[in-house]
């Protein structure tokens, strides 16, 4: 999920990093600070996330968690994973610094989408169904950000269908796991700490 | 149902989070992660050995290796082989970029100094042969100064081998736990941080709002 420097070209680079602004100044509007420490935790969990590697033929992919992300937090996902790859880019070398905001785009932009789908679910009093939202968003935010990240090397000389075929099935596993780590995280923090979901009404 | 802390369902849920956390925690060391691509790459006798991993010490194999000059005009290319490695002869004695692609969208690159290539030919520089010439004329058994330069550089490639292989080992390394607690750390106090000015904000504006109360009452 990570681009390298020195893939992308100027123009793309500089769109990424435009929409990126936009998103995080909407996200640093939205954010009270109520939902501040629910930020810094999932944003803790987004930095780790990426060390945890699915292995997968000769190759491997990695958790990304961009839709947990989007689906507890909106808007406040862009500053999240905005801060979780730089951090990234810093200390592992992930990613770069040019392609920061591109890089953050093609994660954040599928959770917010995830957000507006499945967000209001999580108000559900129906278990089974804020179970499958919580999946589908997983599942969605990978699946698009594969497809983003196909988006942009279009403008490298790659052929849309190409990338995106072997991207999405790269991540294909991913794209499961996700969508189930993110139905059990919900699962587990409705019950034992709704109030972190910004779920006010009581479990059970 | 499922909120339900008895049913057995939650409690597998429980599990396999705390089996996940686990799993993080014990595969930290020496793994495998494909958001990276390292290149390596070192100069013995004539030839340049290339070596792509990814952050683990996975090899990147059947990679395609371009190598440019210092103007930026390709001089070659190739693939790695299934032991992440390509080899090729010196093309010119000048500073070369070894670009490495890894699959899409992850791409390094080592630049190779003309200093390290050109190890061998200061050896047989002029001033250099003219004192070795005076040295070698008394002794009955002159030594060939090609002969003499290729045995060092022999020797030298055998003694640099450990060497080259510690530096190719370290570098393998993932990120480590320094960098990663670090990085947790990072953001707790990033967003501590803005917490405080926004707490800050919020409580003069609340004074603000209670003066103008105030005023209003009197």
């Amino acid at each position: 999920m990570h681009i390298s420097e020195g893939v992308l070209s100027p123009p793309v680079l500089v769109a990424g990093a435009a929409l990126t602004a936009a998103g995080v100044a909407m996200g640093l509007k939205k954010m009270d600070n109520e939902s501040i420490p629910r930020v810094a935790v999932l944003t803790a969990a987004f930095f780790v996330a990426s060390l945890i590697r699915v292995p997968l033929g000769p190759s491997a992919v990695h958790l990304v968690l961009n839709g947990l992300l989007g689906i507890v937090l909106g808007w406040a996902a862009f500053p999240a994973i905005l801060v979780g790859l730089a951090l990234q880019a810093l200390l592992f070398q992930f990613g770069g610094l040019t392609t920061l905001g591109v890089n953050t785009f093609i994660m954040a932009g599928p959770a917010i989408l995830c957000y507006y789908l499945f967000g209001r679910s999580l108000t559900s009093k129906h278990p089974g169904l804020v179970t499958a939202m919580a999946f589908s968003s997983g599942f969605l935010a990978i699946l698009l950000s594969s497809l983003l990240l196909a988006l942009c090397l279009i403008f490298t000389g790659e052929s849309f269908l190409q990338a995106a075929k072997v991207l999405v099935l790269a991540h294909l596993p991913v794209m499961f796991l996700e969508g189930l780590i993110v139905a059990f995280c919900l699962a587990f923090l409705m019950k034992v700490k709704p109030e972190l979901l910004g779920v006010t009404h009581a479990a059970g | 149902m499922l909120l339900d802390s008895r049913h057995p369902f939650t409690r597998g849920a429980t599990l396999v989070i705390n089996a996940l956390l686990m799993i993080t925690f014990l595969s930290l060391a020496s793994q495998v992660w494909a958001h990276k691509v390292n290149v390596f790459a070192w100069v013995e006798g004539d030839m340049v050995f290339v070596e792509g991993y990814y952050p683990g010490g996975k090899k990147a194999q059947n990679s395609p290796v371009e190598v440019y000059n210092s103007a930026g005009v390709k001089l070659l290319e190739g693939r790695t082989n299934e032991k992440g490695e390509f080899s090729f002869k010196i093309p010119a004695k000048e500073d070369l970029r070894i670009v490495l692609t890894a699959g899409v969208a992850h791409k390094n690159d080592f630049i190779i100094t003309a200093a390290e290539l050109g190890l061998s030919e200061s050896l047989s520089d002029a001033p250099v042969t003219k004192i070795s010439e005076k040295v070698a004329a008394p002794s009955s058994a002159t030594v060939d100064m090609g002969q003499l330069e290729v045995m060092i550089d022999q020797a030298l490639d055998r003694k640099l081998k450990p060497v080259i292989q510690l530096i190719r080992n370290t570098r393998k390394e993932g990120p480590g736990v320094t960098e990663i607690i670090g990085g947790i750390g990072y953001i707790l106090g990033l967003f501590g941080l803005l917490m405080y000015f926004k707490s800050r904000k919020d409580r003069e504006r609340g004074q603000r709002s209670a003066e103008y109360g105030q005023a209003v009452i009197i």
